[in-house]
């Protein structure tokens, strides 16, 4: 054998026996763990790090067209002006208050619509079939009906996002619902609990880090939904910026927007953690990562 | 009602429909359990003790017979203990006990007080704001019981409280459970368990039933005075007992 791991320590072939070490790992663990660590997360920024490296290369060097591809230090420049002319904020403010309130409107109806059918078979029998075949129709589609109904406000965007995100938390939240232990309800009951107490005490908890892992999903695709509307109607929001920096030949602009964008998806989903660590302080911290 | 008589099941039988067929699963059953009494009741697996739990706790109603069970504002005066960890993880220990008080509308403070009286009883003090998943499960069966206790009912209805624990532990919580209840002034107990030591220790009377649809075969009283030490276990009456308890049941466990 002439394996030797880090994690196991060695082993060795004396006379037909292996025989086995306490490695590195073992003797130490603690310092082991944490140098790996630190290990770990510098490799993480290797990747983007050689990533902008290139690129930077390559478009100085002229590889690539600079019209379409502009140098990330080029980028960085044009992210500074448009921070300064007040651009960037401003388009970034207006796209996440759509998000925002239309993931709010979806969250909620979502939770709503979830709890109902996931409780009631009969609510299940006559609405499930019909909200499983709308969940396939693509949303962005409905927006020249929604422009319709709604004109050219904000509601037509919130409407549409609010629409999305109800079916991830729908979906989610009746799955959460039908898979939650029948001892909990019994215990709850042999207890004393009323229908709405029950809700308040065990049914809400019990599936509460389902809905957030929902909302985690959510969160993005609100931006994702929020973006596309933009780019097809209206004429503010970061969706816009993007789409109307591009048409400008501004590729530089374009690029600021959509590294804002990703940025914004992140923060956005670190909110919605810390949101739900708070409110669930019994779960183990970060519950549902592995989900995501 | 008879007074006197906690439950009165009188033909009581349970059927329960499945997609496929109809499951006969207990009865017809009589039985009286007087207040004060500690009923255990031993059975196959199947054949319908947590059903009949489940009834007296009115969570589950008959499908022919009568059950009466004492009632307090309009519901059984019972509070159940489940075998698997019915306590709520979204809630601390100290939460998870008063939780039928909360329900109640017990005023906080003298709720706090009552479920802290009964974490201390049941050696959960040093625990009040652990959350369940980081107690062992002896801990959480002691909260369970705890929580049971606290909002004071008059039956107390426990589905094999400790057979999900290992044996030692087990022993454990059968003579804190038997020192609790005689402590606390003869609350009247249904117990349902595997172990006929457990029975013949904790219980005045032992139910033995049959297969599915579960019926009462025997109604055996304990002949062990009161109150009992844990030390019984060791006594040759006892194992004399718990023999002559196996050779009622043997002959259902074996056809089963
Ligand atoms: N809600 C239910 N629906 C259908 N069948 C059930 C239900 N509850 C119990 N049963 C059936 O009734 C029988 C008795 O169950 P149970 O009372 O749990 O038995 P025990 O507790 O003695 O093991 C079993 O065959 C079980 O499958
Ligand atoms: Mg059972």
């Amino acid at each position: 054998m002439t394996t030797t791991s880090q994690e196991s320590g060695n082993e060795q072939s004396t006379e037909g026996h292996l025989s086995f070490r306490p490695g590195p790992g073992d003797r130490q663990p603690a310092a082991y763990a944490r140098r790996r660590r630190s290990f770990e997360v510098a490799i993480a920024f290797v990747a983007p790090i050689s990533f902008f490296a290139l690129w930077q290369i390559a478009s100085t060097s002229g590889w690539l067209d600079e019209r379409f591809f502009p140098a990330p230090t080029t980028v960085w420049s044009t992210a500074v002006e448009l921070v300064r002319t007040g651009e960037l904020q401003e388009s970034l403010a207006i796209s996440t208050r759509r998000a925002l309130i239309g993931l709010a409107f979806g969250v909620v109806s979502g939770c709503a619509m979830g709890i109902l059918l996931g409780l009631s078979p009969l609510w299940r029998a006559a609405l499930e079939p019909f909200l499983s075949a709308c969940y396939t129709v693509p949303k962005l589609a409905l927006l020249p009906l929604l422009l319709l109904i709604f004109g050219i406000g904000e509601a037509p965007k919130i409407v549409l996002i609010a629409i999305t995100v109800f079916f991830f938390v729908w979906i989610a939240t009746m799955e959460a619902v039908m898979s939650m232990p029948e001892s909990y309800r019994e215990a709850g009951r042999s207890l004393g609990a009323g229908p709405w107490q029950a809700m308040r005490h065990i049914v809400i908890p019990a599936i509460l880090p389902q809905i957030f892992v929902s909302i985690r999903l959510s969160a993005g695709v609100s931006i994702l939904v929020i973006v596309g509307a933009e780019f097809v109607q209206g004429g503010d929001g970061i969706g816009y910026l993007i789409w109307h920096s591009w048409s400008l030949l501004r590729a530089e602009a374009m690029y600021v927007g959509i590294v804002a964008v990703a940025l914004l998806g992140f923060v956005l989903g670190e909110v919605v953690k810390w949101v739900g660590r708070l409110l669930m302080p019994w779960a183990p911290r970060d519950a549902g990562r592995a989900v995501m | 009602m008879r007074s006197g008589n906690a439950v009165e099941a009188r033909a009581v039988e349970r059927v329960f429909h499945s997609r496929k067929r109809d499951i006969h699963a207990l009865g017809p059953v009589d039985l009286d359990v007087r207040d004060g009494e500690f009923v255990c009741v031993v059975g196959p697996s199947g054949c319908g003790k947590s059903t009949l739990l489940r009834m007296i706790a009115g969570l589950v109603t008959p499908s022919a017979g009568e059950l009466r069970v004492r009632v307090k504002d309009g519901r059984p005066d019972a509070a159940m203990v489940f075998q698997d960890y019915s306590i709520f993880p979204w809630k601390t220990v100290l939460a998870n006990i008063r939780l039928g008080l909360d329900l109640a509308k017990v005023e906080r403070r003298e709720a706090d007080r009552l479920a802290r009286s009964w974490a201390a009883k049941t050696g959960l003090s040093d625990f009040l704001d652990a959350y369940p998943a980081s107690l062992s499960g002896g801990m959480r069966q002691r909260v369970a019981i705890a929580r049971a206790l606290a909002p004071n009912p008059q039956i107390l209805l426990m589905d094999e409280p400790f057979a999900a624990l290992d044996a030692q532990l087990r022993q454990v919580l059968q003579d804190e459970l038997l020192e609790v209840w005689q402590a606390d002034g003869r609350r009247t107990v249904v117990l349902v368990t595997h172990s006929l030591e457990e029975a013949a220790l904790l219980g005045d009377r032992i139910l033995v039933m049959s297969n599915r649809p579960g019926r009462l075969l025997a109604d055996q009283e304990v002949p062990f005075e009161r109150p009992r030490r844990p030390e019984l276990r060791a006594t040759p009456e006892f194992v004399a007992f718990r023999e002559q308890l196996w050779h009622l049941l043997r002959d259902e466990v074996r056809s089963a």
